[in-house]
């Protein structure tokens, strides 16, 4: 049986292959992906904001540290190792645009550093990063075969 | 922030005068009958924003407006596509179709729309709060309405666990459906009741 899981935002998710892990509608959040090509299992979090430090709390699921922390735990605990881990994501976008008034935060790209600088300090391969833009992605991530299938409305789709 | 149920009444309130003015605005500009839903007001985890636009990948239009002054905000304009179109085609008075996603033209008239409907939402706010309010120069997004949401919401790089936001439905004669979001910053709510006495 193929099934396809769910992530909403601020959410994580684990699966064993065959499954495909699904998050929709990613703006400025990030979808991480991460599996042992070996085992065939893995994860997917929708991250909104970069780091838990110095934020308000709550959910762990928000953060790019605390939820690739809880992502990563809960892989190695279904048999993974942690050195054959690769990871991918996509999202990070700078949906609006008003003139004449540059950003202030980026808060698409930051989220994207963010997970960048997790990966590295986890030890863990960025194969591939579709992020920026100014577009809205919808990600499915096979956990057995670590493709990743990214849809946007008016941008194609593209398969990593 | 804890919020009491009598000052969710009051944002209810706010909602239906100032959505009531945009709607009154639309239907001028459309010449059509536009109605409006009595407002929600929701207190959720933005997490939960689904259960409330739907789908989050469904293709929708934003129109995105900052709302400036002593008691900022943010104000959205949600339209489905289709009903976008039709506002455009009252516009320019013609049946062609168009293609919202490329057409500066359209998108530059949806922006005007959207200006027009926070100015008018603003004015019932103002002259019920006497907080002077002004709407910045509006940005727009034909994309998911997720992607669009969650670049609105965590915009500043912080996010409150529970995010408080007025929600008015809008339907026109035919065919119009779009969503009004008022959503106040962190503070300007208080600022809002202060000034009403409440």
């Amino acid at each position: 049986m193929n099934g396809v899981i769910s992530v909403g935002m601020a959410d994580y998710k684990t699966a064993r292959s065959p499954d495909i892990l699904l998050t929709a509608g990613l703006g400025s959040c990030i979808g991480i992906c991460i599996h042992d090509p070996f085992l065939k299992v893995g994860g997917m979090a929708h991250i909104m904001l970069p780091t838990a430090v110095g934020s308000i709390g709550g959910n762990p699921a928000k953060y790019a540290d605390t939820a690739l922390e809880l992502l990563l735990r809960e892989i190695v605990g279904m048999g993974a190792n942690k050195a054959r881990l690769r990871a991918k994501m996509a999202g990070g976008a700078q949906m609006f645009n008003f003139p004449g008034k540059p950003p202030v935060l980026k808060i698409g790209l930051r989220n994207a550093e963010a997970v960048e600088l997790e990966l590295k300090r986890n030890g863990i391969p960025l194969l591939v990063a579709d992020v920026g833009g100014s577009f809205g992605r919808t990600i499915h991530f096979d956990v057995g075969t670590g493709e990743l299938r990214i849809r946007t409305i008016n941008h194609g789709e593209k398969v990593f | 922030m804890n919020v009491t149920q009598f000052q969710l009444d009051a944002l209810r309130e706010i909602g239906n005068i100032g959505s009531g003015n945009a709607a009154t605005a639309l239907s001028t500009l459309l010449q059509r009958r536009i109605e409006m839903s009595v407002p929600k007001v929701w207190a959720v985890p933005f997490e939960q924003v689904s259960a409330i636009v739907g789908q989050l990948d469904t293709p929708q239009v934003a129109i995105y407006v900052k709302v400036e002054g002593e008691a900022p905000g943010k104000a959205v304009f949600l339209f489905p596509v289709e009903s976008a179109e039709i506002v455009v085609q009252a516009l320019f008075g013609t049946n062609e179709p168009l293609d919202l996603y490329a057409d500066e033209m359209a998108q530059s008239a949806l922006k005007e729309v959207g200006n027009i409907l926070v100015s008018s939402f603003l004015v019932a706010l103002s002259q019920f709060s006497g907080i002077p309010l002004q709407p910045s120069v509006p940005a727009l997004a034909v994309d998911m309405i997720g992607a669009s949401l969650d670049a609105i919401f965590l915009e500043e790089g912080t996010l409150e666990d529970t995010v408080l936001f007025i929600d008015t439905q809008l339907s026109g004669i035919p065919e119009i459906e779009g969503q009004f979001i008022f959503l106040p910053d962190d503070g300007s709510l208080q600022k809002l009741l202060g000034a009403m006495g409440l």
